[in-house]
């Protein structure tokens, strides 16, 4: 379920960020601050970004930044954070970011069915306006909790 | 029934998500077509029919690969409904 992976600590409000880099960092903090992923994920998603672009800039102005699960994903969970300001990551069908999902995806599979969840939420306009409204990280557990029970 | 890897950088983020979209579309079409899904690694030596990846990997893959789907919006079943037709299309 998509509600076990994600908890209020890892979800974000307007976090403020000039550059890709600087986003990618501050939406993975409190990943890394609750052990969920090691400091060195967070490097290999930036690395991975400098040599690859922005790989993970899924659709428009939402980025995943997520790296191969040996780079020190521990536990699967996904982080969320709203930008204060839009940052262009330089895809150029989906800038400007907006919002970060934060993926720490380890080998065991235990996430897919999250996945499926999450990729919903991806379609659903309603989300988004939450995303862009909400004034607690507590309103968006609270959607996510009610869509993944009513199996919407 | 043709094959279809759906890979990308990370292997377990992305494609995940890409393949679930990629199997809606394929279900609600009955396209002739079937996805397994990898990251590059899967990609040397895979023998399947066509690869689906994001947009910004097909570059990297066009001559090496018999033939690859990029898709530019994860969500967007249109775009990825018109590519696989393109590919249908483009092996009558």
């Amino acid at each position: 379920m998509l509600i076990e992976l994600i908890s209020e600590t890892l979800i974000q409000l307007d976090i403020e960020a000039k550059s890709p880099e600087e986003a990618i960092r501050q939406a993975a903090y409190p990943l890394v601050q609750e052990g969920m992923i090691e400091e060195r994920y967070v490097d290999g998603i930036i690395k991975a970004l400098n040599n690859f672009g922005p790989y993970f800039v899924l659709l428009p102005h939402v980025a995943l930044p997520h790296t191969r699960a040996e780079e020190g994903a521990v536990k699967n969970a996904i982080g969320i954070s709203t930008l204060k300001n839009p940052v262009n990551f330089g895809n150029e069908s989906n800038d400007p970011v907006k919002y970060l999902f934060t993926l720490s995806a380890t080998e065991n599979g235990s996430h897919l069915a999250a996945l499926a969840s999450l990729a919903e939420l991806f379609e659903d306009e309603s989300f988004f306006k939450l995303l862009e409204n909400a004034k607690s990280s507590k309103e968006i557990m609270e959607y996510i909790k009610k869509n993944e029970r009513s199996g919407k | 029934m043709y094959k279809a890897l759906v890979a990308c950088r990370a292997g377990m983020g992305s494609s995940i998500l890409l393949k679930i979209k990629v199997d809606q579309v394929i279900r609600e079409n009955n396209f002739p077509i079937e996805t397994e899904h990898g990251n590059l690694d899967s990609l040397i030596g895979y023998n399947g029919d066509l690869i689906v990846t994001m947009e910004d990997l097909t570059e990297e893959l066009s001559g090496k690969v018999k033939y690859a789907v990029g898709i530019r919006n994860i969500v967007d079943k249109v775009e990825i409904k018109h590519k696989l037709e393109e590919y249908l299309e483009s092996i009558k």
